[in-house]
């Protein structure tokens, strides 16, 4: 059994390997409930991995993901299909289904799932659209919004079953200035609001910085560090301070390893 | 660059043979759970209905417009075949047994593998690399049973029902071009298809043709989306796999269940 109910996910030794590279070796993270958590690192360090591990979309090589209480890895398929039915995930593409429009799109999980009377999902897709500003897209198709829209869109779509853990894979990548802000805004409004538990999947500093009230930073397939952002940003370590200050350079080389320079430019081989 | 041993190349063979065991079981995992796999999420039939329009309905203007000309060539070439031997009467014989046997069940999956099975490869795929597929996942729903299954059933039914489809109009463009075309009497061309077609030889054995290659082509189209790299490229390369492949195997099958079916050994 999971070994505390505090925590709305818990990585227990998870270790996961693509082909023989190890993408995380040994890993360790809790999720507290009705938190925002971040989970930053450089880019290509496995951030994704890690959310598909916790959505069990990705089976670990060794260790357990604990998520409201059950051991995903160890479910049947048909059970992991009704555990994830507690879980939102805002994918970073939105991935919103291009063939139904905007209302069809959140109303999916609710037709799928439930058998609510017609008025009753047009009223709480309406509700959802209202809470991300997008009552009135309702009838648009997914090509007719803007980056910004469709992931709006997506996250409407990704509480429409009032989950108990909603995940965010990179949301603010590629989002002007202005979506941005409303999607920061979104995120610990709709966490404090409903009640939830939100994991934000990120290397965006200062936003996830901004709404999360604690942060685990990845790399090297291991947690480097953990802590409120305030703890972060004064840490010692010199791969946070770089990761945390944005230093070019540091523990993590700016250059590719290649030969020496002179090897390159003076033809010394 | 290094040359390649015989280790290297054994090595190499090995290699493949792993990977195509592995490819087999997978694909065949995926067909299990996607046709016997328990379902959560209803309106399974509404979604076979939308598959059946989009891949039969859809793919009929390219077999009615080839089976009309195939069977218009067939008539034409037996006509001038049949005359030197003055058999001309044999033609509709010659065009019924040859669409109902052979080309209305291979050029029908040809065509199938062509029109609808690329189509089905790049859906699948297109979803996959949009994350739609992960979405449904996350959702609850198994892209399996929403995505695959109905996709499957709907090519499982389309393709036989196309493959009579093909048939019946190349003979319909065969009578037109021996008939009304190059003077056959009528009687003797609709009496002798009569004589010579049984329905269990011909017909029958027909439909079990094309049920065959409905069976593969879609399981090919279908598995080679889901199982593509998610990029352009790696859609483009499973849509051209899913052709290739759905083509060999439907001459290759062919020549087997045409051995099986009518080789009298």
């Amino acid at each position: 059994m999971s070994a505390d109910n505090a925590y709305a996910v818990e990585l227990k030794g998870v270790s996961f390997k693509r082909g023989s590279r190890s993408i995380f070796n040994n890993v360790d993270i809790r999720i507290p409930k009705g938190k925002v958590t971040g989970i930053m690192g450089p880019s290509g360090c496995g951030k994704t991995t890690l959310l598909r591990l916790m959505g069990a979309q990705l089976r670990p090589s060794a260790g357990e993901v604990w998520v409201n209480g059950q051991n995903l890895p160890k479910l049947s398929r048909s059970d992991l299909f009704d555990a994830r039915k507690h879980m939102g995930v805002l994918f970073q593409s939105g991935a919103l289904f291009t063939d139904l429009d905007v209302f069809e799109n959140v109303a999916f999980p609710l037709r799928v799932h439930t058998e609510l009377p017609e008025e009753m999902i047009r009223d709480i897709v309406l509700m959802k659209l209202q809470a991300v500003g997008l009552r009135g897209a309702v009838e648009l198709m997914p090509d007719e919004l803007s980056g910004g829209m469709n992931r709006r869109v997506a996250l409407a779509r990704a509480i429409a079953m009032d989950p108990q853990l909603l995940m965010y894979d990179e949301p603010f990548v590629g989002q002007d200035p202005i979506a941005m802000g409303v999607l920061v805004r979104l995120i610990r409004l709709l966490n404090d609001a409903l009640g939830i538990t939100s994991v934000v999947v990120s290397h965006d500093l200062a936003e996830t910085a901004s709404i999360a009230d604690y942060i685990y930073v990845v790399g090297d397939g291991q947690v480097l560090g953990q802590g409120t952002p305030a703890e972060l940003m004064s840490s010692d370590n010199p791969r946070i301070r770089q990761f945390m200050q944005g230093d070019p350079d540091g523990p993590v080389p700016f250059h590719f390893p290649a030969s020496a320079l002179d090897a390159d430019f003076l033809g010394k081989r | 660059m290094r040359r390649k041993t015989l280790t290297d190349r054994v090595a190499l063979f090995g290699h493949s043979a792993i990977e195509a065991v592995a490819i087999l079981g997978r694909s065949t995992l995926f067909l299990l759970h996607s046709l016997f796999g328990r379902s959560s999420t209803g309106g399974g039939f509404q979604l076979l209905v939308k598959q059946l329009y989009s891949v039969g309905v859809m793919s009929l203007a390219i077999v009615v417009v080839s089976g009309m000309f195939i069977g218009m060539v067939l008539a034409l070439q037996g006509f001038s075949i049949l005359t030197k031997y003055g058999s001309e009467q044999a033609v509709g014989q010659m065009v019924a047994l040859t669409l109902l046997r052979e080309l209305g069940p291979v050029v029908t999956a040809l065509l199938f593998a062509g029109r609808a099975g690329s189509a089905l490869t790049a859906e699948i795929g297109n979803m996959k690399s949009t994350e739609q597929l992960s979405s449904l996942e996350m959702i609850g729903v198994d892209p399996l049973k929403y995505i695959v299954a109905p996709r499957l059933w709907a090519g499982f039914i389309s393709l036989p029902v196309l493959a009579l489809i093909f048939s019946v109009v190349g003979i319909w463009g065969g009578s037109w071009v021996a008939v009304d075309w190059l003077g056959v009497y009528s009687g003797s061309f609709w009496a002798n298809m009569q004589n010579s077609v049984t329905f269990n030889t011909d017909v029958l054995n027909g439909v079990i043709k094309s049920l065959v290659f409905a069976f593969v082509v879609t399981w090919i189209a279908v598995f080679q989306g889901y199982d593509c790299e998610p990029t352009s490229e790696g859609i483009s390369r499973a849509t051209t796999k899913t052709v290739v492949y759905a083509s060999l195997a439907v001459l290759g099958l062919d020549f087997i269940l045409t051995a099986l079916m009518f080789g009298d050994f």
